[in-house]
């Protein structure tokens, strides 16, 4: 594969960049029908509470009022995203699980209607005793959320591969540490929105989505209705990082409402609603067992987990399978054991966020591996360099990786970083951390069961040649996949990236793709985009061929471009070979599909983690803490990535940074917090902390020189791995400062000025003690052998 | 989310606003930059029947020096305060508070009279102003009356406020303190309320203070001054022992309460922290 590419390796502007920094992009909100409606949905204010009656009697008198709906009004179907689990109504019709949980709904003239509207429904509760605390809620005689799993219990998971018990018999040093991951929440900023409407059976939805086609298969599922009569369209998207990955009440209640009124509906989340959604991160107890020999290396690892799923499932039994799956990627062992629960609690459903499933699990291993190697009195770089996953090998749970770069990643970071200086000479108060990540390149196995490729494409030469249009069922929500397909697609025509257009995740225009999660679309999408423009170039150097009278394998086709690889003879364009094509041959297409290999083990679970390819990433963060107050500034971020070949460096580094962005907040500053009543106490963007630009510390960001044999010119993927590493980046960063370990997240200013005030009381005790023993002062121990300090685990922030 | 319905007004003189509001009485409420009083309105802790909106009495943003004070008209906004020139040389530590606040937009739209009235404790701006000795005017229909600023707070968001009064304007008299300061500590960078916050002004001559002021935000149900803090210093040699004694002083009399921003014991630690480097910076780097 030559490396001279004319269009892909270059930072080309994006494609959308003008309508949205001129604020001409038009998001779904912000769409307009004739004679449309506004929906809005009646939640619960309990947690747990059985419903005696509903009476919307006054609201439906209400002037502006259209239609009223509950459970009475819409299919009784259950639905969910993980096939194993359907567990979601429309409208709860004997009980509610949740606060948030959706009761009713209506639609009305305007928005302001509707909230006149809600007020006037009547809902007569019996308040039931809530789930709220996941640590507990498997203990007997607990609420139960759902009568039909017992204990609450949503997902269970065992899995054991190797030899554990054996390995960490002979193994050198054994070591345990617990940590508590906190409820994060994804915040895009377009808040969830859908515009429904209906021509005779036909529906179609306008909706905020990361995948028209799971929505389209799910909508229609629900209302009984054949795909092709079911129409989704997403507009331009502001941001979903998982959150927008299932369709909502929004899209159910809204085509009921829009078939009622026979009018289109729009219905949308206001920013406490989409916290009460939610579908954000899960809280996780992570228990974490390792056996190393001396030298550090580990030789086996146990992960026990519990998560709090919330009242439903969502992607929920992937989170739980991928918090334990993904775990052996960045280091190599061979004995592996992973236990999980993920339970049901009367809080909003948690799914996949950001680096789905990962990024906890890697906090706790990567704390844990820094415990480890600061037993030993290993520098916490070398532990991971010694461990570093090598290329070509497979996981003990039958992960193929092919390309696999994190050693060359840690030895960059390192020298990037100063990492051996600073280890050195920084002061107390000042430290330096570093973690690893790793992520799937597109999961290896749909959501729910089909045979379906997982993408597709055509591509639309137009009759003159002046442009292509790309049609490609793949979902940009703001990371910029239409720039990145555009220009797989003109590299593959030999065409113009200036001269491409798009039409994206139309699924009645666009060919079938999954969409936008799972860090799959360059990939996978990618590899359907490159076969579709090789169908074209195949075609205009077939007819170059017939103009030129030269055999169309002495022909190339690069930059808009045909001529002679051999001879000098007059050169084409591609437009008047584009053109004479249409004249001659008919429309100039070219299609393409993509199906992955079959991957992975035959036991219960193996294919969730399965992915054609994985990235691989190092971070190193340095951080300054003030003493007094917890405190903590980041002084700068260095990471460095494997992610196969970039086709838009700015691009690439924009999610770098984006993934950052989200890693700190979960790191440092955010957390959805609850009252003892389950209700959310920040659901608003005040007090649910997500940093500024101001904020965000220096970074610097490169990548690896690296191939992924398996990929569209050797492509990977960033956009969610870039997260894994952040938060354990964080935990040892501040125990580098401060010789003091923050068990749980997020690592906020408070408990790290609790854990460092703990650490000077037992010093002072300890100092009075020695005294008491006329014992001399000791000479302090270096950092790294402090003994470790072990905070109780806390879930919420006290407040 | 929603504004419920409400009717309203937009009064051209202080006479006429005041006339209006003596009319509607407590169905009343007054607008200024609105980033109060619309928030309160939309999650459900206010539903005023009428606004009077102050929009259009331009007489009441001014900033400008009179003989013997500086004033500042109370619809003067937030951005208005950190880039008023007169305000950053004479009390530059004003407008560097002011520039601690919420996010930009909310500095074109939130007034010092709205910061002012609401009444809050985490509110950012009446400790500093409260530490520069101001004071403040209140118009209504019944005439005017002045009173310190200190003296307008009296419980959780409990002002001296009677119904019917617009405040009008803020006055700083022309004093003798060599450095004013305001520190804050948020929880980011922009866009966070205190967790804790303290403003002081000093009065230096030599290696000893002979006049100082301690003010504090959330640290107690209303904005809170520490006379015990204050006394413990007057008449003696400034070092950085001292500060801190001023600052244990200071958390003893803080009374902040558990909060979603944090525990009331992280809070009292960092007034003390908080006092004891505000003294430092105000005698080290006069008003900043
Ligand atoms: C996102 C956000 C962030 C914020 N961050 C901060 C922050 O960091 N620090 C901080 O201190 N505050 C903050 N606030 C609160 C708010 O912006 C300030 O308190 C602001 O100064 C209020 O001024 P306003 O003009 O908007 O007041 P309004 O909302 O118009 O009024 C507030 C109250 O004062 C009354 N009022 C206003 N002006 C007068 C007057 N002249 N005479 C009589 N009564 C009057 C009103 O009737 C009302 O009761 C924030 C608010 C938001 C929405």
């Amino acid at each position: 594969m030559s490396d001279n590419h004319s269009v892909i390796g270059r930072s080309v502007p994006r494609i959308d960049g003008p309508e949205k920094v001129t604020g001409a992009a038009k998001y779904t909100g912000d769409l307009k029908f004739p004679n449309m409606l506004y929906g809005k949905i009646l939640t619960s204010p309990h947690a747990h509470a059985r419903i005696l009656s509903i009476d919307t009697s006054e609201a439906e008198r209400l002037p502006g009022v259209k239609a009223v709906i509950t459970h009475k009004d819409v299919p009784t179907l259950k639905y969910g995203l993980s096939p194993a689990r359907w567990d979601e109504s429309i409208f709860c019709s004997d009980k509610v699980r949740f606060v948030g949980d959706k009761v009713a709904a209506v639609a009305c003239l305007d928005e302001d209607t509707c909230y006149k509207a809600l007020k006037l429904i009547k809902v007569e509760y019996e308040v039931l005793p809530a789930a709220l605390d996941f640590l507990h809620a498997m203990d007997e005689g607990q609420p139960q959320v759902h009568e039909e799993y017992a204990r609450n219990i949503n997902t269970e998971i065992h899995q054991e591969f190797g030899d554990v018990e054996k390995a960490l018999a002979e193994a050198h040093h054994v070591r345990t540490d617990t940590f508590v991951g906190q409820r994060t929440y994804q915040s895009p900023i377009e808040p969830h929105s859908a515009i429904s409407m209906w021509d005779a059976e036909k529906l179609t939805i306008y909706s905020s989505t990361q995948s028209p086609h799971y929505f389209q298969h799910y909508i229609a599922r629900e209302f009984d209705m054949p795909m092709g009569d079911v129409r989704i369209i997403k507009p331009y998207l502001g941001g979903g990082f998982g959150g927008k990955l299932e369709p909502t009440g929004l899209e159910f209640a809204g085509a009921v409402l829009a078939k009622l009124t026979g009018r289109p509906v729009r219905t949308f989340y206001d920013r406490a609603e989409m916290f009460a959604h939610n579908r954000g991160r899960h809280a996780q107890y992570m228990e974490i067992t390792t056996g190393v020999d001396k030298n550090g290396k580990i030789l086996a690892a146990k992960a026990n987990f519990l998560m709090d799923g919330g009242a439903y499932t969502s992607l929920g039994i992937a989170s739980a399978y991928y918090a334990g799956a993904l775990l052996p990627l960045t280091y190599e062992f061979d004995n592996y054991q992973f236990d999980m629960f993920r339970v049901y609690t009367n809080l909003p459903a948690c799914g996949a966020q950001r680096g789905h499933g990962a990024p906890q699990p890697k906090y706790a291993f990567e704390s844990h591996l820094d415990n480890v190697a600061a037993d030993l009195g290993i520098d916490p770089m070398d532990i991971r360099i010694i461990n570093a996953r090598r290329p070509n090998t497979v996981t003990p749970n039958d992960f193929r990786v092919n390309s696999c770069k994190i050693k060359e990643c840690l030895e960059r970071v390192r020298v990037m970083s100063d990492w051996d200086e600073k280890k050195k000479n920084l002061p107390l108060g000042r430290g330096i951390g570093v973690a690893t990540g790793s992520f799937v390149t597109g999961a290896g196995y749909p959501i729910y069961r089909t045979d379906l490729p997982h993408a597709a494409a055509f591509i639309k030469v137009c009759e003159d040649g002046t442009a292509a249009t790309l049609y490609t069922g793949s979902v940009d929500i703001g990371q910029g996949s239409d720039t990145v397909l555009c220009q797989m697609a003109a590299e593959a025509m030999g065409y113009r990236y200036e001269q491409m257009k798009i039409v994206a995740a139309d699924t009645e225009i666009t060919p079938l793709d999954f969409g936008a999660y799972a860090s799959r679309q360059t990939y996978m999408s990618g590899a359907a985009v490159k076969q579709a423009g090789e169908e074209v170039k195949r075609q205009i150097l077939e007819m170059a061929s017939v103009m030129l009278g030269l055999p169309a394998d002495d022909l190339e086709c690069d930059d808009g471009q045909i001529f002679s690889k051999s001879r000098n003879v007059k050169s084409l364009s591609f437009e008047e070979v584009a053109r004479k094509h249409f004249v001659l041959r008919g429309p100039l297409l070219g299609r393409g599909s993509y199906t992955p290999p079959k991957l992975g083990g035959s036991f219960k679970g193996a294919a969730v983690g399965t992915s054609p390819a994985y990235s691989f990433g190092a971070q190193v963060g340095e951080v300054a803490i003030d003493e007094e107050t917890g405190e903590i500034t980041v002084v700068g971020i260095w990471d460095v990535h494997d992610c196969g070949k970039v086709i838009n460096p700015r691009l690439l580094h924009g999610q770098v940074h984006g993934a950052l962005y989200m890693g700190m907040g979960e790191a440092v500053w955010e957390e959805v917090l609850f009252d003892d009543k389950g209700r959310i106490k920040n659901a608003e963007l005040a007090n649910y902390r997500l940093l500024t630009a101001v904020d965000m510390p220096p970074i610097t960001s490169e990548v690896v020189d690296s191939y992924e044999p398996s990929g569209p010119w050797g492509v990977k993927e960033v956009g969610e791995g870039a997260t894994n590493p952040t938060l354990g980046m964080f935990s040892n960063a501040i125990f580098d400062a401060m010789g003091v370990r923050v068990n749980s997240l997020p690592l906020s200013y408070e408990k790290v000025w609790r854990a460092l005030k703990e650490k000077r009381e037992r010093e002072e005790i300890a100092k009075r003690e020695d005294a008491q023993r006329g014992l001399a002062p000791q000479v302090p121990v270096p950092l790294e052998t402090v003994p470790l300090e072990s905070e109780e685990p806390v879930y919420a922030n006290p407040s | 989310m929603y504004v419920p319905d409400f009717e309203y007004h937009a009064p051209n003189t202080v006479a006429e606003a005041c006339a209006i509001l003596a009319e509607l009485g407590d169905r009343a409420t007054v607008l200024a930059g609105g980033t109060d009083v619309l928030h309160k309105m939309k999650v459900g802790k206010l539903a005023p029947e009428h606004l009077v909106s102050l929009k259009n009495l331009d007489e009441l943003r001014e900033i400008r020096e009179e003989p013997g004070r500086v004033v500042i008209g109370a619809l003067a906004s937030h951005n208005q305060i950190y880039t008023s020139q007169l305000l950053q040389r004479r009390y530059l530590s004003l407008p560097m508070a002011a520039h601690t606040m919420a996010s930009n937009q909310i500095c074109n739209l939130g007034t010092v009279g709205g910061n002012i009235v609401n009444g809050v404790p985490s509110a950012d701006l009446p400790p500093i102003l409260i530490a520069l000795d101001a004071s403040i005017r209140l118009t209504s229909a019944k005439g005017e009356r002045t009173m310190p600023l200190e003296d307008f707070f009296w419980g959780s968001a409990q002002t001296r406020m009677e119904p019917g009064e617009i405040l009008t304007e803020i006055s700083i008299p022309d004093q003798q303190t060599t450095g004013s300061t305001y520190l804050k500590f948020g929880l980011r960078r922009s866009g966070a309320l205190a967790v804790a916050a303290a403003a002081v002004s000093v009065q230096v001559s030599g290696d000893t203070l002979h006049a100082v002021r301690i003010v504090l935000a959330s640290a107690a149900p209303t904005v809170l001054r520490v006379a015990d803090a204050e006394r413990s210093l007057i008449g003696r040699r400034i070092d950085d022992e001292l500060l801190a004694e001023a600052g244990q002083f200071a958390a003893q009399a803080s009374r902040p309460r558990d909060s979603i921003r944090g525990s009331a014991e992280y809070r009292k630690n960092l007034v003390g922290v908080l006092t004891k480097r505000a003294l430092k910076k105000a005698i080290d780097e006069g008003h900043a």
